[in-house]
């Protein structure tokens, strides 16, 4: 058996399984942890100084998929991307357009689903203004799923370039200072102070919920209710919900 | 009075326009400015009616001259009125952007003293976030119908979607119900925005071929125009319906046709339904919808097996069209072209692009359907596959409809939105 772990790093994974493959290592002779769990075993695909460094030419498209696997919350990701490479590499070069195949669904399934964490990371981030030694600033507590703060946070560079802000949730912290985002290691918690414009947004949400039709289980499916402590309107809810039900 | 209870009046007014969407445009940040659209509409929230928040939806004003019977803010109506400043909704939506909240605002009126009029204070409203606050989020603006070219022109300039509201399918109906209003007259608003944005698509084809920098051309209205059709306030029927969302889409290639399904809560015109619409019509209409604009079908084929010309609330309009041409099934997926695909029950048009691609390196089995996820209690009647489907024998047996059949009650506690349904594949 062979001990691999590249920690939750995609660069270091893709390492691990370049030494790997070079030396014709079945999929099934590797152990893969993630996140540090190594423990005892160490890197044993990384420390061996004899193995060839070849390069593989594998698509374009895997390497996207790929990218997209490891930001996956669990280690069995490195696993199932080893799997596919080794597969790939062995001459099953269509693999990626076969979609019922077995290893494909499922990391069709983990890049829907970190995808999937991007969009709401995009779509549930909700800044307050708050002030820092006498100067304003967008500051945001977020839960993301999965391992996605550096894909996701771009998104806000482009699009508040010119607000200095930042994002922090457990797993990693951003912060743009109107020239270069930085990231920092992620927090248990963080207090930020009250901003008023979030009175309105609350009135807003009251106002344009539609009492005469409920359908709370398609709300849920759209908006998690494990996102709901970081969103403001989230605790107007149930008193909606309630109210609903007496019209 | 105070903005928060202006903000609160004006939302809830403006609840009743269904469109939400903030896709279909792509702008950068302006420099210096604030926001940008990349093609994809993103839905900031969700409230408890399973409808999404993507865009601060307001009016500027409730206050209306006309006295449409189906509609909450006419003339007769004892509602509490409001108006915003321009300078009002500029600020809510730039705090919201902000914050992110919001991809932008989709602002919609009562007519205040006529067309034109109205339109210049819609118009104010996104010239000031562009040009004052140098604002890039989406902007959609209700184009009111009748209102000059001039102002229509310069309502596209500033916005990403126009929407002209059609509100029902004949002009009987408007006769009985908005007796302001004319289908002449509409449809001449959207022919207008037809010509702008024609014009527009054709300069940035110019640009790119001539390698111009991309926008060296103004874009109007870059994500195109809707409409909206409120159901079951009259009696005309979906087919009727239908029959006038295929044309609209035609006519004026719109980008999307919103049915907004009617409540006869506080309304007394004897004109009007006195029975609520059951929102499974609602929801049957935008899955017809779906299947014009994305599966090949017509209006005509869809309505010509229901009875009362209304769809089935019990099934889907392609199960229902299924069962009806059942001499066309069993359709083999290992063979069948894409547009017969399209046509099988519980096959979406993602998997449908799924199975021709797979089927050039291996023959498709049930297994390979169940781990694309296609919906196999509709679909397996309906195919054939590499392997020995038992289900597709009983195509044939009449009882075959009933076993689809399930509580209508039941179906309307899961039937979604129609936010949601229209992502979906069915
Ligand atoms: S013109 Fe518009 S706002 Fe006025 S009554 Fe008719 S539908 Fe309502």
């Amino acid at each position: 058996m062979i001990y691999a772990d590249p920690g939750d790093s995609f660069a270091e994974w893709r390492e691990a399984a370049r030494g790997l493959l070079a030396r014709g290592v079945r999929p099934d002779e590797v152990v893969w942890s993630g996140g540090g769990q190594a423990g005892l075993f160490g890197n044993a695909a990384a420390d061996d100084d004899a193995a060839p460094c070849g390069t593989f030419r594998v698509p374009a498209e895997f390497l996207k998929l790929a990218r997209a696997v490891a930001c996956y919350e669990s280690v069995e990701r490195w696993g199932l991307l080893y799997r596919l490479l080794y597969r790939i590499a062995g001459g099953r070069r269509h693999l990626l357009e076969i979609e019922s195949d077995e290893d494909m669904r499922c990391a069709r399934l983990m890049e829907k689903a970190v995808n999937r964490d991007v969009h709401k990371f995009h779509a549930f981030v909700r800044f307050r203004e708050i002030e820092v030694e006498g100067e304003k600033v967008f500051a945001a507590w977020h839960e993301p799923q999965h391992f996605t703060v550096e894909k996701a946070v771009p998104f806000f560079v482009r699009r508040f370039g010119d607000m200095r802000f930042s994002i922090f949730t457990p797993k990693l912290c951003a912060h743009w200072d109107l020239e270069e985002l930085k990231f920092s290691p992620g927090v248990e918690r963080v207090a930020l102070a009250d901003d008023t414009t979030e009175d309105f947004w609350l009135t807003y949400y009251r106002a344009i919920f539609n009492p005469f039709r409920l359908k709370v289980g398609a709300m849920k499916k759209e908006m998690p209710v494990r996102h709901w402590r970081t969103l403001p309107e989230a605790r107007l809810i149930n008193e909606l919900i309630e109210e609903a039900g007496r019209v | 009075m105070e903005l928060k209870t202006k903000l609160s009046v004006l939302a809830d007014a403006a609840k009743y326009d269904a469109s939400c969407a903030s896709s279909g445009s792509k702008r950068e940040r302006p420099k210096g400015g604030i926001g940008n659209t990349e093609g994809m509409g993103i839905c900031h929230s969700y409230t408890p009616d399973g409808r999404c928040i993507s865009l601060l939806k307001l009016l500027l004003t409730n206050v209306c001259i006309w006295d449409c019977s189906y509609c909450v803010n006419r003339r007769s109506s004892n509602v509490r009125r409001a108006r915003f400043k321009p300078e009002e909704v500029v600020r809510l939506t730039i705090d919201f952007y902000k914050r992110n909240y919001i991809e932008g605002l989709f602002l919609s009126s009562g007519i205040i003293q006529n067309a034109d009029y109205t339109m210049e204070q819609l118009v104010l409203v996104a010239k000031k976030l562009r040009e004052e606050e140098n604002f890039g989020g989406y902007i959609h603006l209700k184009a009111v119908p009748g209102a000059s070219e001039v102002l229509l022109k310069q309502a596209g300039k500033y916005a990403d979607r126009l929407s002209a509201n059609i509100e029902m399918p004949v002009q009987e109906d408007l006769d009985k119900l908005a007796p302001e209003k004319t289908i002449g007259e509409i449809e001449d608003t959207m022919g207008t925005l037809r010509a702008e944005i024609d014009e527009s698509r054709e300069r940035a084809r110019a640009d790119k071929k001539s390698a111009r920098p991309a926008g060296a051309g103004e874009t109007f209205a870059g994500a195109g125009q809707s409409t909206q059709l409120v159901v079951g306030a009259s009696r005309s029927s979906d087919s009727v319906i239908l029959k006038k969302a295929e044309e609209l889409y035609k006519k004026f290639k719109l980008r999307r046709v919103y049915y907004s399904a009617f409540s006869p809560a506080e309304f007394t015109s004897p004109e009007l339904s006195r029975t609520p619409t059951p929102p499974m019509r609602e929801h049957r209409l935008y899955e017809a919808d779906w299947l014009i604009r994305h599966y090949g079908f017509s209006a005509s084929e869809i309505t010509a097996q229901i009875a009362d010309g209304n769809l089935d609330l019990t099934k889907d309009p392609k199960l229902a069209w299924a069962l009806a041409h059942r001499q066309l099934f069993p359709v083999d997926v290992n063979r069948a072209s894409r547009s017969l695909l399209l046509r099988v029950p519980g096959i979406g048009v993602r998997n449908v692009d799924r199975i021709v691609k797979i089927r050039r390196f291996h023959r498709i089995g049930l297994a390979d359907l169940v781990r694309l996820k296609v919906s196999m209690n509709r679909a397996k009647w309906f195919v054939v596959t590499a392997d020995h489907n038992p289900d597709v024998f009983n195509l044939d047996k009449t009882d075959l409809m009933t076993r689809f059949r399930r509580p209508a009650e039941q179906l309307s506690l899961f039937a979604p939105g129609p936010a949601t349904v229209v992502m979906g594949e069915i």
